[in-house]
Formats: C-alpha cells, sequence, structure tokens
C-alpha cells in the first residue's frame, strides 16, 4: 500500500503526480467546463497546498445503476430517465486518484455503487523511522448532474473510527462539509484494526440511502507474522493465530426504495417512514449479479479508460458502476475471511448454508472480554443491523467435485426483505455463492474480492 | 396531505424557534417534584427513601411537541399530584430495597404496571399473575388497578442491580404504544458509582445517560385521543423518539421550559479521557419502549456493552464477556448499559501538533451550526460572513443517532427523531457556560 512519509518534504512534480485532483483548483477556474467555473467563483487558493499528497482522492458526484428492470415497479422502477443499460439513480463517490482535471471532470455522473472499497493500515508510531504512518482521503464535491437545484455538500464519515476529532468526522453539524467543487483531506491514524463503514453524512437519511457507502477496514500490526499463520495475514492482533486466513472478501450490504430514488431524479420528496426495501444488495449488487466479475476494484491500482471512466466487463456492461462482486473463491482448506458490513437500514440474516463460519470480530473489535476470555462462536448465520459489521472466518471444506469446484450458498434468511421480484424462487437480492476449488486450482489473492484466477 | 391536518406550525418556525431557544442558554424550571434531582444533564433520578422507597404514580393525559411542530395526545405515567409528563418518571432504587409502587388509575379502562427483569413482584401483597375473563382468555398480563379511579400497589425486592424497563401490561399493543412506560435503574450495593457489583463498571456519576427510544403511529393517538378504535393491522410508526423528545428539542436542557410534558434531555454532556484527572468512563443507559430494533450508533467511540438486560455480562467464573459496539442494535424491550469514554488519540493542539491539513479558507467548507471556526477542543475560529454559531465555548459535539436512518425523520422532516449530542467541554478552567 501507498504511505507517504508524512515528514517528507513533497516537490510540487510529485504533488501534482500524485494530487492531480488539487491541480484542478490549482490550476484556478479557466481550466473548469462551464458548469464547475460558476459554482467555483469567490475560491481562496487555500485548498490548493493541501500539504502531503492523499492516499486516495475521492468524488462525491451522482450517477446511475442497473438492478433487474422486470418485474416492474409502478411509476418508480425502471426510473424513464435511466439511460439503457440503467435503471436507478443513484449518489455516490468514484476514486479519483491520480486523474488529470479533464478526468476529474468527465466523472461527474458516473458515481458507482457500492463506494470504493478500501482499506489502511494500523497506526504504526515507528513507522517511517518514528513519524508513524498516517492515511490521507482527500473528497472533492462534483456536484449532481440531474439537480442541478440541489447543491449539497458532502463529507465522508469513517462509521466506527474512536477517538476522532469532528474536524474529521464528517459529521456536517458538528464540524465542515465540501460544498460543490472544494477539497477536504480527511486524516487517519486508525489504532484498531477490524471491518468498518464510510458513508456521506450529509443529509443522511437520502445521502446514505443514495448509494454513498462503502466499506472500509484497518489491517493489523501483526500482520507479517508468519509463525502465527503461515499467510501472515490476520484479521485482529490476536497474537495466537485464531483470526489468521488465507483469503478475504468484503460483503457489504445495501438496500433501495425504488421509489425514494425515483424521487431525487425527479425532483421529489419521499416520506421517509414510508420506507421499506425493494432490493437488498450485496456488493452494489443483487444476485445473480453478485456472480459477476469484479470490475476495477483495487483502489490504489485503479484501471480506467482515457477519460477515467470505469471500463465494464465485456458482457456485462450493466454493471459498468457496480465493479465490486461478491462471489467467493477458495481452495479446501483454506481460511477465508468474510467481512461483513451493513448500511442498509434494516436488519439483515446472513445465512452461509453447509459451513460453520466463525465470528471473530464485531464492530472492529476482536471477540475477547477485557480479561482476555475468547467470546467467538461458531454459527451458520449472523443477525446483522444497521451500522454493525461482523468478521467471520470459514475453513473451506474438502473439496467432492465432479465440477471444477463444489458450491455453498450465502444469502440473507429474511426472506421477506431479499426478494427483488425478479427471482422468482425468492432467494435473490442478498444472494451469492462460495466456490471451493480443489488445492492448487487458485493463484494467491492479489487484493480482497480476487478471485484468485478463477 | 393528510400529514398537514395534525400540523399547527411551520416547520422552519418551530425549528428556528427552538434552536433561538437552545441559544438563550439553559433555563431550568423549578423541581417539578420533591423527589426529583434537576441538573441539565444527565440522567433524573426520582427517588425514595431507602430501603423502603414508595413511588406513587397516576396515570395522565397530556401532549408533547414533535420536532415537525406537530402536537400529539398521550398517556403516561406521572408523580402523584405533579403535571403529565412523557415518558414517565425515572425511579431510582437501590439493590435489596423493598419498592413499593401505588398505581392510581384515572382512566376509563383498567391499568396496570409490569416490572420485567423483577422477581417476585406482589400485587396488594399477593404474587402478581395475569388475569382473565369468563372464558379463561388473558385480559392483562399482570394485576390492574381498576378504571376511573381504581388503585393498587405493587412490591418488589430490587434484588439485582441494572437497567429495567416499567409498562403497562394491559393492552399493551395500545397502552405502552401512548405512552405507559418509564425507567427503573437499580443501583448496586458495591455504590452508586458503579453499574453492577463489579469493580470494572465504575463510571462517572455526572456523566450517567440515558438513551430511552421510542416510537410513535399519529393515527393510532389521534384514535385513542377521540374515543375510536385502532386497527393494529394499520399500526405504522411516523415518529421516533429519544427520552421522549425528538431532535433538536433532544438535546436541549433537563426541564427545558418549552417543552413542559417532556422533562428529560438526552445531550451527553462530558469532559474528554484522562489518564490522571478524568479516568472513569461515562455510563449510558439504553432502553427500547418500541417495537422494532433501534440500531442506535454513537459516533467517535464504541460503548463498551457492560449488560443486557440488567444482567452483566459475565461467565460462571466471572469471566468478563463485555463487548465493545460502535451500532448498538437494542431490540424492543431491552436494556443495554455502555460505558464509554472519549478523548482526542491525536492530542492535536492549535501551536504544539497542528491538524496535518492546510485547513482551507471558510469560502471554501460548508459551516455546520455546532461549529466553532476552529478544529482544536477549547478554541474558536473564523466563520464565515453571515454564519451563526450555536458554538460556546470551543466545545466538541458529536453526533449519536439511530442508523436505521428512515427513523431519524418525523413524518416527513428529516434529521430529527432520535438524534443526540456528545457535548465535550474543553478541560477546566474554561469559558463554557
Amino acid at each position: 500500500m501507498n504511505k507517504p512519509n508524512f515528514s517528507r518534504p513533497i516537490s510540487r512534480r510529485n504533488f501534482l503526480k500524485l494530487a492531480g485532483g488539487a491541480a484542478l483548483t490549482a490550476a484556478g477556474a479557466g481550466l473548469l467546463p462551464q458548469y464547475l467555473r460558476k459554482v467555483l467563483l469567490p475560491v481562496g487558493v487555500a485548498e490548493a497546498a493541501l500539504g502531503d499528497p492523499p492516499n486516495l482522492y475521492f468524488a462525491g458526484t451522482d450517477g446511475w445503476m442497473y438492478l433487474p428492470p422486470n418485474p416492474p415497479i409502478s411509476f418508480f422502477h425502471p426510473d424513464n430517465y435511466a439511460p439503457a443499460p440503467f435503471t436507478t439513480y443513484i449518489f455516490g463517490f468514484r476514486n479519483i486518484t491520480g486523474m488529470n482535471s479533464a478526468q476529474i471532470a468527465n466523472q461527474k455522473m458516473k458515481a458507482q455503487h457500492n463506494a470504493p472499497l478500501f482499506w489502511v493500515d494500523q497506526y504504526d508510531p515507528n513507522a517511517n523511522g518514528g513519524a508513524g504512518n498516517e492515511f490521507r482521503l482527500q473528497l472533492t464535491n462534483l456536484g449532481l448532474q440531474m439537480r442541478p437545484d440541489l447543491t449539497d455538500s458532502h463529507t465522508v464519515h469513517w462509521h466506527g473510527f474512536r477517538n476522532v476529532i469532528p474536524f474529521f468526522d464528517g459529521e456536517p453539524t458538528g464540524s465542515v462539509s465540501v460544498p460543490v467543487g472544494r477539497n477536504f483531506t480527511y486524516i487517519y491514524r486508525p489504532r484498531d484494526p477490524g471491518t468498518y463503514m464510510y458513508h456521506c453524512h450529509v443529509e443522511d437519511v437520502e445521502h446514505v440511502h443514495m448509494g454513498m457507502t462503502g466499506l472500509v477496514f484497518v489491517r493489523p500490526l501483526q500482520n507479517g507474522n508468519t509463525a502465527l499463520y503461515p499467510s501472515g495475514k490476520f484479521a485482529y492482533n490476536d497474537n495466537d493465530g485464531s483470526t489468521g486466513y488465507d483469503r478475504e472478501f468484503a460483503m457489504f450490504l445495501s438496500e433501495v426504495w425504488a421509489e425514494s430514488h425515483w424521487c431525487d431524479a425527479h425532483i421529489q420528496l419521499p416520506e421517509w417512514s414510508d420506507y421499506h426495501a425493494d432490493f437488498s444488495l450485496l456488493n452494489g449488487r443483487v444476485y445473480p449479479d453478485t456472480l459477476a466479475p469484479n470490475g476495477s476494484i483495487d483502489p490504489f491500482n485503479p484501471v480506467r479508460d482515457a477519460n477515467g471512466d470505469l471500463i465494464a466487463t465485456p458482457g456485462y456492461e450493466h454493471l459498468q458502476y457496480q465493479p465490486l462482486s461478491a462471489l467467493v473463491t477458495c481452495q479446501e482448506g483454506e481460511r477465508v475471511l468474510l467481512r461483513f458490513a451493513n448500511l442498509g437500514f434494516r436488519e439483515a440474516s446472513m445465512t452461509l448454508a453447509g459451513i460453520q463460519m466463525r465470528v471473530v470480530g464485531r464492530d472492529a473489535t476482536l471477540m475477547r472480554g477485557r480479561d482476555g476470555t475468547d467470546t467467538s462462536y461458531e454459527t451458520d448465520t449472523i443477525l446483522i443491523g444497521a451500522g454493525e459489521s461482523f468478521d467471520t472466518i470459514f475453513t473451506a471444506p474438502p473439496y467432492q467435485g465432479p465440477g471444477p469446484y463444489d458450491t455453498y450458498v450465502l444469502y440473507n434468511r429474511r426472506y421477506s426483505q431479499v426478494d427483488n421480484l425478479a427471482d422468482a424462487d425468492g432467494f435473490a437480492g442478498q444472494r451469492t455463492e462460495i466456490h471451493v476449488y480443489p488445492s492448487g486450482a487458485l493463484q494467491a489473492q492479489q487484493y480482497p474480492n480476487d478471485w484468485g484466477g478463477a | 396531505m393528510r400529514a398537514k391536518r395534525l400540523k399547527w406550525m411551520r416547520l422552519e418556525a418551530a425549528f428556528l424557534l427552538v434552536m433561538m431557544l437552545v441559544l438563550a442558554g439553559s433555563i431550568s424550571r423549578p423541581q417539578q417534584a420533591a423527589a426529583q434531582v434537576s441538573q441539565r444533564t444527565g440522567i433524573v433520578c426520582t427517588t425514595g427513601a431507602s430501603p423502603n422507597p414508595t413511588f406513587t404514580l397516576e396515570t395522565k393525559t397530556g401532549y408533547i411537541q414533535l420536532p415537525d411542530g406537530n402536537t400529539m395526545f398521550m398517556w403516561g405515567y406521572s408523580l402523584a399530584g405533579q403535571s403529565f409528563q412523557h415518558p414517565g418518571p425515572t425511579l431510582c432504587v437501590n439493590e435489596g430495597d423493598t419498592v413499593t409502587v401505588i398505581l392510581q388509575n384515572n382512566f376509563a379502562e383498567p391499568v396496570s404496571i409490569m416490572f420485567p427483569g423483577q422477581e417476585n413482584v406482589l400485587a396488594n401483597g399477593s404474587p402478581v399473575g395475569p388475569e382473565f375473563d369468563g372464558n379463561a382468555v388473558v385480559t392483562s398480563l399482570t394485576n390492574t388497578a381498576a378504571a376511573n379511579g381504581g388503585s393498587i400497589t405493587y412490591s418488589f425486592v430490587a434484588t439485582h442491580p441494572g437497567s429495567f424497563i416499567y409498562e403497562s401490561g394491559t393492552n399493551p399493543q395500545k397502552q405502552v404504544h401512548m405512552g405507559l412506560f418509564g425507567a427503573l435503574i437499580v443501583r448496586p450495593a458495591l455504590g452508586a458509582s458503579f453499574a453492577y457489583n463489579r469493580a470494572d463498571s465504575e463510571f462517572t456519576p455526572s456523566e450517567e445517560f440515558m438513551v430511552f427510544l421510542s416510537e410513535i403511529d399519529p393515527y393510532q393517538h389521534q384514535a385513542v385521543e377521540s374515543g375510536r378504535s385502532f386497527n393494529m393491522n394499520n399500526y405504522h410508526p411516523r415518529y421516533w423518539l429519544i427520552n421522549g423528545r425528538g431532535f433538536p428539542d433532544s438535546i436541549a436542557d433537563n426541564f427545558a421550559t418549552w417543552l413542559p410534558s417532556q422533562p428529560y434531555g438526552a445531550l451527553s454532556l462530558i469532559h474528554p479521557y484522562d489518564p490522571a484527572t478524568h479516568p472513569l468512563p461515562g455510563l449510558v443507559r439504553y432502553f427500547n419502549v418500541g417495537s422494532e430494533e433501534y440500531p442506535f450508533h454513537p459516533h467517535g467511540n464504541n460503548g463498551l456493552i457492560i449488560a443486557r438486560d440488567g444482567q452483566p455480562l459475565e461467565g460462571a467464573g466471572g469471566e468478563d464477556l463485555s463487548f465493545e459496539k460502535f451500532a448498538v442494535n437494542i431490540g424492543p424491550g431491552q436494556t443495554w448499559d455502555a460505558l464509554f469514554k472519549w478523548y482526542d488519540a491525536e492530542a492535536y493542539d492549535q501551536t504544539a501538533n497542528p491538524v496535518p491539513v492546510v485547513i482551507p479558507d471558510v469560502a471554501n467548507l460548508t459551516f455546520g451550526m455546532f461549529y466553532s471556526g476552529s478544529p482544536y477542543l477549547g478554541k474558536q475560529g473564523p466563520l464565515p460572513p453571515g454564519f451563526s454559531s450555536l458554538n460556546q465555548c470551543g466545545e466538541y459535539y458529536i453526533i449519536a443517532h439511530n442508523h436505521a436512518l428512515y427513523q431519524i425523520t418525523s413524518w416527513g422532516m428529516t434529521m430529527s427523531g432520535p438524534i443526540t449530542y456528545l457535548r465535550i467541554d474543553p478541560p477546566e478552567p474554561n469559558n463554557c457556560p
């Protein structure tokens, strides 16, 4: 992972190379397209010198995503404004790290759902020669193309981050938020490994539900200790290898109430107490799209087209802005970490049929009492509420064949909330599969949710 | 819109009025009852004479104010001789007390009080039990006070320390929803600064708070007010409340004068954790008297859940089974107790350790109404022209709210309902009012 040395002086050249986005404002409004130029004035130049380059640079904007159009939901779904093959209006984030200013401007109206998955190393005071490591997340706001009347600001709220000052918490009432065309940099020195989530906290009833939500996790300092577990990869600083794993997969839960998304596109207001989930999503998709390949999901090595846009996998053009697969691939005997986080508004009952999972963490906390008592437990079902996270590890059972892999199913047992209407068996929505391969069939995982060449 | 039928004021006007009053500072009203101790924030305990405290509660109807300007008809338990309050008084007793609760019923139907979590409860000296009609069908989950002036005396020995609910056991889908509920706190023999009889449950008494969560379907309340029946199949909450208030009323002081029947504020006023000067955590007692789970999310700190439903999380041998949570997902009828603390992990300081970013010019940020203009605790900074901050002394505001986000609305008014703030004042001496 790319970690800048906090104390290292930064050359202007490096600054521009790594933080192309800052150049947007550094170069002044002249480079901007007409629609941004207007709202950028008057602008101070302070944010042109934000210090060290960010590890990641995100933009908040709007866009379109795909949900199964059939059967339609009267009036609201699919949205008649949606350009083919899309169906549903969203707000969201995009990873614009390293883009030039023209590419950044191009990403307006190209939000992705869910927001980019990313991860951060635990703070290490001894890193960088005693300067410590930190994570810099820069945010800009490209505005909402469908709703120029809505000049909403955006923030990044790292949900669950402990002992943070309001300035870096992203809750707009107690601190600041980022207006259209402006920039802000959040500094994180996470002390607590585990699985978290992040979202925009401006008008969060709306901005969260519209899709400005994603999963973030913190890797423990124990990583690299191959004596405790051969892979040297752990969920927590467990001191005994009990959270060691070979492959890891984010499982991010969100929901779509079609009426509210339609309302935002059509300049209407929904009545939120009428809320219900028409679609329940896993990694921003509904089954069977959850099994479709990943797009470019490694935030630190993004692949884009010349305009900076996401590249659709051939045959999956409808998932261009939903790049994160939920398919789990593993080899028999491997330990697999599932990182669950729920930013829907309802509890989900995620069930893994045929394999026991061990719950090793909840809400970014190792399952241990203050006196070290082991409180982890085995289960096939986790009941995960709004804003909760779970870390579970399972050991892949022996490969049985005869196909190339054995299939196990991971699904939301709360059937009344997961039928996306499009799937006759009532199992749709938050459902995916675990594919267990024989030993030697897969490569090592390059990044979370990577299929390992499957 | 049918919603407008019940709305008396424009939302904006109501919100502005509330915020002006908040700005105006705290005006504590005189103590309501001799037994209620009134401080600006924190739990308002109604106490009796230990070891034999007696509380006389009577049923009353009244109105509460909601964030959208609506006014809602409610039922409630009130201290005898006092005006209607919502929720019922928070009864605080000591472990081992023999607690007596006399219920006087002014309503035209039988009512009762259940004490979930208490054992060997007596009604008029005999063990409590359900009431039945002539066909052996349960008419009440516990013994009732008769309609129109009936009275009943409940008593029990408070054998377990912890956080408990008391609520009606009679026609509860109506009476509990109408507001017949309150909190019961049993303090352990170990001392009032402990949550349980465990040394690791000690907390800072001035930082003990209540998160008491409920919900309202206005059509049910309208039906009861006008004497009509209500079909529970149509039950659909439109309001969600914390301590009987919605945000921004929720952060007004205890006994705020403009909320005459909603005495309990939810603002959590604390000072930063400091190993030398402020080593003990605060305590939050969570209660859910609604009908679905409420995933409550405090920003900026994890609650250490040390008990549920009045039972400390410990093994048979005293092992610690507590766990940290950033989403306290509390079910209907449950209580959870959480220790918490907050400190700036980075120890940011304007001169010695500034935030490692260039702070954008005020023209390039949107300011929140509680923001001081400075990232630093105890400091205030430049504000945009024409912007009025409600910040008083450079204090921090960190939100805590229900994360089933459709529930932080009030029948069309978003960003209201069960929201409150952790207010962190700078270390003393400070300029805070």
